[in-house]
């Protein structure tokens, strides 16, 4: 059991403003992997922004870094939007919610090879997921695990297994 | 293009977030509230270490308030044992040697009913006047039980005391209800007996002189309040007989009414056949009475040492432990079928929430 002083706002260490300027770069690379449209990921990343400061005060350190306890609140924040996008697709007709898929293009931002976007853009989220986390954020095997509630094994199948298919799909592309 | 080539290219090209957005998440960022003081700090309990501390710190305090209650009460305990005890040494010195009773400490001087029940001690068996401190009120319908406990010299005395009670319970119109004789070195025997309650004054007299007298003790419950009850009633209901008989055989009733009358009629009358049950009952059992003897050798009613402080105080706590684990037993039993629904519904959706995630991250 441990007893803490309150947080003291504006301390450079702790504070929710300095946390949210080191890994903004993170929780946005991992929601443009996940849902490979910039202007969605912009979205969800202001919402995980506004869900962590509420959250800020029961955050605690024993249980993880700073940047997987907000990637977990990136990913449920997905996970929600993703949930809302099926139902919504229920309802709506597939063509029309497949328009406005190809209007948004160019998901993965500057110096991707055409080749290799398009290789990400054939990956499902969940493949592009865990090569966010493992090799963009380079986060270790086991917070991962803990991301993804899998276990460490389960993680490396899952990676090797995006990157065979990317690999694959790329030299598809090129044979093409 | 070769697996490290794609992570080179993957980590080179790790996405920035754009200038807006990074606006944005700084004007959330600047929302945050300076931390309001508390005299309270926060607490930070991890189950594992809650349930650690919790545990042993619960056997604990349970441990802790038996002991207390042990102690408690093993204080209430002797001052019982003593004041029986201080009450025989007056006796001792108010009476004979041989008429002198054990304490005892489990007489029953709850066994008052009724106006007229009488709970009594009787001190000298030789005592002439002991019938009428006792006997039945003759006018009156009463319940009359008596206990007996004598001791005799040994085993083969045992034997001949039994004989002799049996004997004279017969001998007085009565009969054994039950019998039991054991012999040995620790000989005894244990007999009930009913007797016609005109003879129980005879019948305790002669039973108390088959030897030494360790307790005595005659209840006496009055059941003249329920005879008179049921006669009340059957008159009563004998009246209203009558009435209704007297109606029934006038010719102006009509059907409806002569059915009526008729049923209550029926009624009345088997009220009446209750009646009389529950006051033969009655009076079956105010006419005789029951005495239990119990005849016991030396060796079976030896002075039992007082136990001592730290024995008493274990075994109070010990009644107290057990106590708890019953108590602690049952509400686990009934806590059980809530905690295994709670568990599965917990692990349900742990399941489906895993397998949903699953399926939306396969598009």
């Amino acid at each position: 059991m441990s007893i803490e002083a309150p947080r003291r706002a504006g301390t450079a260490a702790t504070s929710f403003a300095a946390v949210a300027e080191d890994h903004l770069d993170d929780v946005y690379g991992y929601l443009l992997y996940l849902t490979k449209n910039w202007a969605l990921a912009e979205d969800l990343t202001s919402e995980t922004f506004e869900t962590a400061l509420r959250r800020w005060r029961r955050f605690d350190p024993r249980r993880g870094t700073h940047r997987a306890w907000l990637i977990a609140i990136a990913r449920s924040t997905a996970l929600d939007w993703f949930r809302a996008d099926a139902r919504r697709r229920r309802r709506e007709e597939r063509a029309e919610a497949g328009e406005l898929d190809k209007e948004r293009d160019q998901a993965f931002g500057d110096g991707f090879s055409p080749e290799l976007e398009e290789g990400l853009r054939a990956l499902t989220a969940g493949e592009r997921e865990v090569v966010a986390l493992r090799v963009v954020l380079e986060l270790d095997g086991d917070e991962t695990a803990r991301l993804l509630g899998i276990t460490v094994t389960a993680v490396s199948t899952r990676l090797h297994r995006a990157l065979a298919k990317l690999e694959e799909r790329m030299r598809h592309d090129d044979v093409a | 293009m070769t697996s490290p080539d794609l992570i080179r290219e993957l980590t080179a090209t790790r996405p920035a977030a754009p200038t807006a957005l990074r606006a944005r998440v700084r004007e959330i960022a600047a929302q945050e509230a300076a931390p309001k003081a508390s005299f309270w700090p926060r607490l930070r309990l991890p189950v594992r270490r809650f349930a650690l501390v919790a545990v042993p710190a619960t056997a604990m305090v349970a441990i802790a308030s038996a002991g207390v209650l042990g102690l408690a009460r093993s204080d209430s305990n002797v001052a019982a044992l003593r004041n029986g005890y201080l009450e025989q040494e007056t006796l001792e010195k108010a009476l004979p040697p041989q008429a002198v009773p054990s304490p005892n400490l489990g007489i029953d001087d709850q066994n008052l009913s009724g106006t007229a029940g009488a709970a009594t001690i009787l001190r000298d068996p030789a005592d002439q006047n002991l019938g009428s401190a006792v006997g039945p009120t003759l006018d009156r319908a009463q319940r009359i039980s008596a206990t007996l406990t004598v001791e005799v010299a040994d085993s083969d005395g045992v034997s001949r005391a039994a004989q002799r009670a049996l004997d004279l319970t017969e001998s007085l119109g009565g009969h054994v209800v039950s019998a039991n004789v054991a012999t040995g070195d620790q000989g005894n025997a244990a007999l009930v007996v009913r007797v016609p309650v005109a003879k129980v004054q005879e019948a305790i007299v002669q039973l108390s002189a088959l030897g030494r007298i360790v307790s005595q003790q005659v209840t006496i419950d009055d059941l003249q309040g329920n005879l008179d009850a049921l006669e009340r009633r059957e008159r009563s209901v004998r009246a209203q007989i009558a009435l209704l008989s007297a109606r029934l055989e006038s010719d102006s009733l009509d059907a409806t009414t002569r059915a009526q009358l008729e049923s209550r009629l029926r009624t009345l009358r088997q009220e009446l056949r209750g009646l009389r049950r529950d006051t033969a009952a009655t009076n079956a059992e105010a006419r005789m009475a029951t005495i239990q003897l119990t005849v016991v050798t030396p060796g079976v009613l030896t002075a039992v040492p007082v136990p001592s402080r730290l024995d008493r105080t274990l075994d109070e706590a010990l009644n107290v432990l057990v106590w708890e684990g019953v108590i602690a037993l049952a509400i686990a039993i009934v806590a059980a079928p809530f905690a295994l629904l709670f568990l599965a519904t917990w692990l349900g959706r742990k399941l489906y929430r895993r397998r949903e995630e699953d399926r939306l991250l396969a598009t």
